[in-house]
């Protein structure tokens, strides 16, 4: 049986939690109230990683496979986009806004399986095709204007006697323990896995191999237009330019997490950990006096680290 | 020059808590052909890898003429003259056969601008003395499978090779092919090249060798001079017991073997119709009918189309035309998932590429196929446990549980492994091929006595074999293919190497 610390999930956690612990002491104030350790800060933390860790779930299923999705940040630009249209310009409401912005994710998934599968195109490109095209037609919609949210929406907002501020995570948990389910416990995620392990094989033991792929760059698109709706009001904006370049922080937590990119190896809450690391990280770095124009070059030595570090424990391990 | 050679002293190497070798000596005089011969598992290719500087020993020594050598990379190895010819094609399918031959070490001019015209010449001049139909420009992925291994042999020899080293070279070669290599081994002796063959197969061994090391679990067992040592010594050496001795079935299956309510609910339909079926150019018309209880085995040469069928039966490939009947219905079938729905199985060729999945357990490898076929949603762990169980326990698969990946087991076992994961699926028709490639002896046994009681219970059994007494020991009918069409059959009591051979060749339009 395995040991607990090798469970990859919980060495991931146990990053997070020496994280969190090295901030608070580094950060430890002389006076007054802590500005790391406190629940304002929390929830901003959380709030934040949630745009990236609900994105990082469809991430990681896509590695899985053994393929690559590059258009999730474009598809979090256009749903922002989109259900500010249908929600501003439309006056909609916004829960019919937020289903025309998953509308964007869904034909993004579509559109990118098709080419996997039917055209026979490596991930990279397809995807990168898509990335494309869905962040142009953001520009298009747009013409370098905003769909300002904000004004509509309402102040101090609850939803069901929660703040709004608490929905995004709960979102977030919510998603990955139901895709962490799917993936374990279910005959759809068994087949990711046996996909990504072996594709030859997988097509001999008569998997749908094709199905398998499209259902995991569908989900994939969806999880990143929930990403987008969570942004837009989140940051009570639709705009093209939102998420640019957020698809390789979503693929970097998904590998932190303990997916591999040769496919075949993962998890989902992995990936929302490896989100959460790096929310930490953006939310901590600017507050170090000092190190506010190191935090990208940061942030790239954490991935390093972190994957490095993985491969010395499962070398370890056998 | 032909005392001190290869040395190998006390040599042990562990893999976790598999212990690969355990304390190997033997020497290999200079200038000899020397065999190593051993079951899978018996840590030839741990040897081997040791000797190519691949991996490093955890104790022992090595000695060079003399001289002790570590190698610690596969570099400094070719530095000392041992030259490898994987089994397993370590090619550049991209690239020309010169770079190919010089990949990693160039003839360059100053600044490490390459020299193209001297690698051009040189490969020109080892690929004439090799008497390999290709030219240096060709990409290598033009190269047949043949000619691939003889442009390894070459990549040794560009580099002044003493040692030359055969890690079962002809697996996927025909006898022309094997004549032309064991050919140039034999002048490249002349010359005073060193050779270490690794083989399964003891007649090649018994052509080319004059020494045979024998290895098993890991330990030496002793080194044999094949003039005065009979083959079934050899063998007896490798399994450390009897060789099995093959048992054919006698009599008709259908009126013995096959369960009397079997026949009586279908009087007149063979459990596999095929009609016509093609698939150009593979294969052309072809049609047969397999029994329930019958083992019918197809003997072909490489690229006669035999593996073709089974895949265009199986839906991994659309026929151009025919009709295939299980149980007396006409099937249809576009996929794998389909076949597997009409009561067929395929246990692949290739059980690494086709079989197997390296990054999950043995119970999720056993369900697998079955899980496809019913569709199932959620997964329950009793449910797996209980299917992987019982093809464990009837397979007798030796694994410590479950949960080990496929990688953990040994050739054979992972070969009734992907049986096991389709006999899971209670299918109507097994198709197999190739069933005991590259497994040993006593799996291979134990594999043949699989394969009898599927059909003893009333299976139907289409076993594609290039093992030509391996078909002979075990079909009931065997079907001879030869450039994609069906060119005799024989019942399988009575048939000799010769007449499935003549078959097999007649009349072959001049290439080989």
């Amino acid at each position: 049986m395995k040991k607990v610390w090798q469970v990859r999930e919980v060495s991931t956690l146990m990053i997070l939690v020496l994280e969190v612990a090295f901030f608070t002491w580094y950060l430890w104030p002389s006076d007054g109230g802590h500005p790391f350790l406190n629940v304002g800060n929390a929830l901003l933390i959380l709030k934040y990683s949630s745009i990236y860790g609900i994105a990082a779930i469809g991430a990681a299923i896509v590695i899985i496979t053994g393929g690559i999705d590059l258009s999730s940040g474009a598809v979090i630009g256009l749903t922002s986009v989109v259900t500010g249209y249908f929600f501003v310009q439309a006056e909609w409401s916004l829960t019919a806004s937020a289903v025309m912005g998953l509308m964007v994710g869904l034909s993004a998934g579509l559109a990118s399986s098709w080419l996997i599968v039917g055209m026979r195109l490596p991930p990279f490109i397809a995807t990168l095709g898509v990335m494309g095209i869905w962040r142009g037609a953001g520009y298009i919609i747009t013409e370098a204007r905003f769909y300002d949210l904000s004004a509509k929406l309402p102040r101090n907002w609850t939803v069901a006697g929660v703040s709004i501020d608490w929905v995004p995570p709960l979102v977030m948990v919510t998603l990955a323990a139901i895709f962490q389910v799917l993936m374990k416990r279910f005959q759809w995620g068994r087949a990711i896995f046996a996909v990504g392990g072996n594709e030859t094989a997988a097509l001999f033991s008569g998997l749908r191999v094709g199905l398998v792929k499209t259902t995991a760059y569908v989900t994939a698109g969806l999880l990143a237009a929930i990403s987008g709706v969570v942004l837009a009001v989140v940051q009570g904006q639709g705009k093209a330019d939102l998420a640019n370049g957020y698809e390789l922080d979503i693929i970097a937590s998904a590998v932190v997490g303990g997916t591999s990119l040769t496919g075949g190896r993962g998890s989902v809450a992995g990936a929302v950990l490896g989100a959460l690391i790096f929310g930490v990280l953006r939310n901590a770095l600017p507050q170090i006096p000092g190190a506010t124009f190191y935090d990208r070059v940061i942030v790239g030595l954490a991935v390093i680290v972190i994957v490095v570090m993985d491969q010395v424990m499962v070398k370890r391990a056998s | 020059m032909t005392t001190a050679g290869l040395e190998f002293r006390d040599v042990a190497k562990a893999f976790g808590a598999v212990q690969a070798l355990r304390g190997v000596s033997f020497t290999i005089a200079a200038g000899d052909a020397h065999a190593c011969v051993g079951e899978n598992g018996a840590g030839k290719s741990t040897l081997l890898k040791i000797l190519a500087g691949i991996i490093r020993p955890d104790r022992g020594a090595l000695s060079w003429a003399g001289e002790r050598v570590h190698f610690s990379s596969p570099r400094e190895a070719l530095g000392h003259g041992i030259g490898m010819v994987y089994q397993e094609m370590l090619a550049f399918p991209n690239l020309s056969v010169t770079a190919n031959i010089f990949a990693g070490r160039e003839i360059t001019g100053p600044w490490g601008r390459l020299d193209e015209r001297a690698m051009r010449a040189r490969t020109q001049e080892l690929l004439t003395q090799l008497h390999v139909p290709v030219t240096p420009d060709t990409s290598m992925e033009r190269v047949s499978t043949a000619c691939a291994q003889l442009v390894q042999v070459a990549r040794a020899l560009a580099f002044d090779c003493r040692v030359l080293v055969l890690d079962e070279p002809t697996t996927s070669l025909t006898d022309a092919e094997v004549d032309h290599l064991f050919g140039v081994v034999g002048r490249l002796r002349q010359q005073g090249v060193t050779v270490l063959f690794v083989s399964h197969r003891l007649p090649e061994v018994y052509r080319l060798c004059d020494r045979i090391t024998v290895l098993r679990d890991g330990q030496f067992v002793g080194t044999f001079e094949r003039a005065t040592t009979p083959s079934d010594d050899i063998v007896r050496a490798m399994v450390g017991r009897e060789p099995p001795k093959r048992v054919p079935r006698v009599s008709s299956p259908v009126s013995t073997f096959a369960p009397a309510e079997l026949r009586r609910t279908s009087p007149s339909s063979p459990a596999l119709q095929v009609r016509g079926l093609s698939s150009r150019p593979a294969f052309e018309d072809v049609s047969f009918q397999v029994a329930p209880g019958e083992i019918v085995g197809m003997f072909g040469l490489v690229g006669s189309g035999r593996t073709e069928i089974l895949e265009t039966l199986f839906g991994l490939a659309v026929p151009d035309a025919g009709q295939v009947a299980v149980d007396g219905q006409a099937i249809h079938v576009r996929s794998a998932r389909d076949a597997a729905r009409a009561g067929l199985a395929l246990v692949p060729e290739n059980r690494q590429r086709q079989g197997l999945f390296f990054n999950l357990s043995l119970r999720h490898n056993l369900v697998l196929p079955l899980a496809a076929k019913q569709g199932v949603g959620v997964i329950r762990d009793a449910g797996e446990e209980a299917v992987a169980r019982a093809q464990v326990e009837s397979l007798a698969i030796k694994t410590p549980h479950l949960r080990v990946t496929p990688d953990a087991l040994s050739g054979g076992n992972q070969q009734k492994i992907v049986a096991g994961k389709w006999l899971a699926t209670t299918p109507k028709v097994l198709l197999l091929d190739e069933p005991t490639k590259g497994v040993d002896v006593g799996a291979k046994f134990e594999i043949h006595n699989l394969i009898r009681r599927q059909a003893d219970a009333g299976m139907a059994c289409l076993m594609v074999s290039s093992d030509l007494p391996e078909v002979l020991a075990l079909a009931d009918r065997i079907l001879v293919m030869r450039e994609g069409r069906l060119r005799g059959e024989l019942p399988g009591a009575g048939a000799t190497e010769e007449a499935v051979m003549r078959l097999a060749t007649q009349e072959a339009g001049g290439t080989a």
